[in-house]
């Protein structure tokens, strides 16, 4: 069943003389109970993409266009009145930057509460703070971190409150933006490992946004590759991340380090880079987006526009050499 | 925070010591001599002249004049005024009083009508009354404090009589309690709007930035996306943070406003501090000059350690620096 259907979705940023499309008919079906992860390079547009499902984005700054079908509500066409509620009920997010998601001059409980308040105008107090506890509980944080403020947690625990806050009101949705980028390795294991658990307990379906292929390949089912707005390649995680089809996703792993898998005593490889930066968004090429930087490109590749082709194993590749 | 406030004291008492000592130098090298302005300029006798200077302890050396002074100030004596002969003390309480009246009232007025316009404008940035509000607080930040008062005395005073012109009480009326406070309150009418309408603009613009990036904060983006509605992030987020900046500038206005309001005093001729300093200067006055620096520094310490311990009591960032375990 899917939970999430994003249908052609634009992102167009309006600044002052021209506009810059940051999001170009985006597609994707997001299964009710598979995590799915969203790579790509920073500035590839899925920090816009999920701004854009949460209705974040300034009306006055940026024009979104398109569809988003959570349980049959669209997302995108509904008013600001509905957004709120299903905002947090039915989805909520964990931002990248833990330590500044917080007011600095209030205490931790506060902000929850509120946010609770907002919710549930006719919660007596007293059930605020056991939901808080409660919560707080979940990940793994004493009660007493109610009544502190965020100065006087580390990153790890910020972000375990900040998780703790989106989980709230047992969303089915939950996006983490970059929500384990920020910390060590050891924590970041750490969360992601607690949060597949909580996932199962609480039957979340998770969509994490990052950079980092390693968290993806971790922690989740199915992959979307992202490059300058566009969707150049989906599929489960074991297809696409090791077999990887598109020249940039095979860039985009080139560029980490291997996973130690068993039994896979092979030569370290080394590191490889993609050449090249993103194109500029404000005037693209009319071929393949991403042909400039490709190390196979062709000619047919620089004019005729490339469409997403499905192949046998279940995925999708926007490349022309798969017919597309 | 017993620690901090006592190292808050102590700095303070270091600061009060150092200014002191620059007021001493400053004011004993400035040209003019208080005896010569004393005795007159028609011929007057060399033998008055150095009674005179003898009597006051100008013939010493500046070293001990200075040891003198901080001893007599030790014993809590801050000499007489060299032009009156009145305790200098004395002077100053007299003089203290009107100019607190009416800079506090002022710098509150300021403070709360700023940032009221500040918060109302930067939750607006880029809109036309954003920028409507912006040139008329630059229009009132470009005009001269003594200017505005001018103006405003002839239009409310000399055209249309509904106000006095200046001092602070009505001499011929002598009023008695509630009557003399209704006086008094129509005599800082002026003065008091003078100040207030140059504090504003300053208020206004720090307000405005600090709501600005306030707004720019990622906890604002979090509240947004929990579904939190709009006024209450407001009034309770944004507010609440945008609010701290304008507690620093309350703070550095009310030290500079005590002098800062001279000219003010002045066109007004309100009995304060400001045109006494003026008076004070040009009879080089020097034990009531030094006298009249020393409560102004002792009042901006008190008046930076309140605000340090306010902006702890707003900010818990800063209130656990001060102590460490």
């Amino acid at each position: 069943m899917t939970l999430l259907s994003i249908r052609d979705l634009c992102v167009d940023y309006l600044a002052q003389d021209r506009t810059v499309r940051a999001v170009d008919r985006f597609s994707l079906d997001i299964p009710k109970g598979e995590s799915f992860g969203i790579v790509g390079e920073s500035g590839s547009g899925k920090s816009t993409l999920i701004l854009a499902l949460m209705g974040l984005l300034s009306k006055r700054k940026a024009l979104v266009t398109g569809s988003a079908l959570l349980d049959g509500a669209d997302l995108i066409a509904m008013s600001e009145d509905e957004r709120r509620a299903v905002r947090w009920k039915k989805m909520s997010i964990v931002f990248q930057n833990a330590m500044n998601s917080f007011s600095p001059v209030h205490r931790i409980g506060k902000m929850m509460q509120d946010i609770y308040f907002a919710h549930c105008p006719d919660s007596a107090k007293a059930e605020r703070r056991t939901r808080m506890e409660e919560l707080l509980g979940l990940v793994g944080l004493p009660p007493r971190v109610c009544d502190l403020y965020p100065h006087e947690l580390s990153g790890g625990m910020m972000q375990r409150v900040n998780i703790a806050l989106s989980l709230m009101f047992n969303p089915e949705l939950l996006i983490m933006d970059e929500a384990t980028t920020a910390l060590d390795v050891v924590t970041q294991t750490q969360i992601l490992k607690e949060i597949a658990q909580l996932e199962e307990k609480l039957d979340i379906t998770r969509v994490m946004v990052t950079h980092d292929i390693s968290v993806v390949a971790s922690s989740c089912e199915n992959v979307v590759v992202m490059y300058a707005g566009r969707c150049l390649e989906v599929g489960s995680v074991k297809t696409v991340l090791t077999k990887p089809a598109h020249p940039y996703t095979k860039g985009l792993i080139g560029g980490f380090p291997a996973e130690d898998e068993e039994g896979s005593d092979e030569e370290k490889r080394p590191l490889t880079s993609i050449p090249g930066t993103l194109p500029d968004l404000g005037a693209v090429p009319a071929g393949c987006i991403f042909e400039p930087r490709c190390d196979q490109s062709a000619d047919a590749c620089k004019s005729a526009s490339v469409n997403l082709a499905s192949l046998d194993d279940g995925r999708k590749v926007r490349c022309r050499r798969y017919g597309g | 925070m017993g620690i901090f406030i006592s190292r808050r004291i102590l700095t303070a008492i270091l600061c009060i010591f150092a200014a002191l000592c620059l007021n001493f130098i400053i004011i004993h090298a400035a040209p003019g001599d208080p005896v010569r302005i004393l005795v007159g300029q028609d011929n007057p006798s060399p033998e008055v002249i150095e009674a005179l200077t003898i009597k006051y302890g100008l013939d010493q050396p500046q070293y001990v004049q200075f040891f003198r002074y901080v001893g007599n100030l030790l014993r809590g004596d801050m000499g007489t005024s060299i032009y009156t002969g009145e305790p200098v003390s004395l002077m100053i309480l007299r003089r203290m009083g009107p100019t607190a009246l009416l800079a506090l009232t002022a710098a509150v007025l300021a403070m709360v009508i700023g940032t009221a316009f500040g918060i109302f404008s930067g939750r607006r940035v880029g809109s036309k009354v954003d920028s409507a509000i912006g040139s008329i607080s630059y229009l009132f930040d470009a005009m001269p404090g003594f200017w505005l008062g001018l103006m405003l005395i002839l239009i409310f005073a000399s055209s249309l009589h509904i106000l006095p012109t200046a001092g602070m009480v009505d001499v011929r009326a002598d009023h008695e309690g509630f009557l003399r406070a209704l006086d008094i309150l129509r005599h800082m009418a002026l003065p008091v709007t003078t100040l207030t309408l140059t504090l504003i603009p300053y208020y206004m613009r720090i307000s405005r930035a600090a709501v600005v990036q306030a707004l720019g904060e990622d906890f604002i983006t979090t509240l947004r996306a929990a579904g939190m509605p709009e006024s209450k992030i407001y009034r309770t987020y944004v507010f609440r943070n945008a609010i701290l900046p304008t507690i620093t500038v309350f703070g550095i206005q009310m030290a500079y406003l005590v002098t800062g309001s001279a000219i003010v005093e002045i066109v007004f001729s309100w009995p304060g501090m400001g045109s006494f300093v003026m008076t004070a200067i040009s009879r080089r006055d020097y034990p009531l000059l030094m006298g009249i620096y020393f409560i102004l520094s002792i009042s901006v310490a008190v008046m930076m350690i309140a605000v340090d311990l306010l902006y702890s009591a707003m900010d818990p960032r800063i209130r656990h620096t001060g102590v460490k375990e």
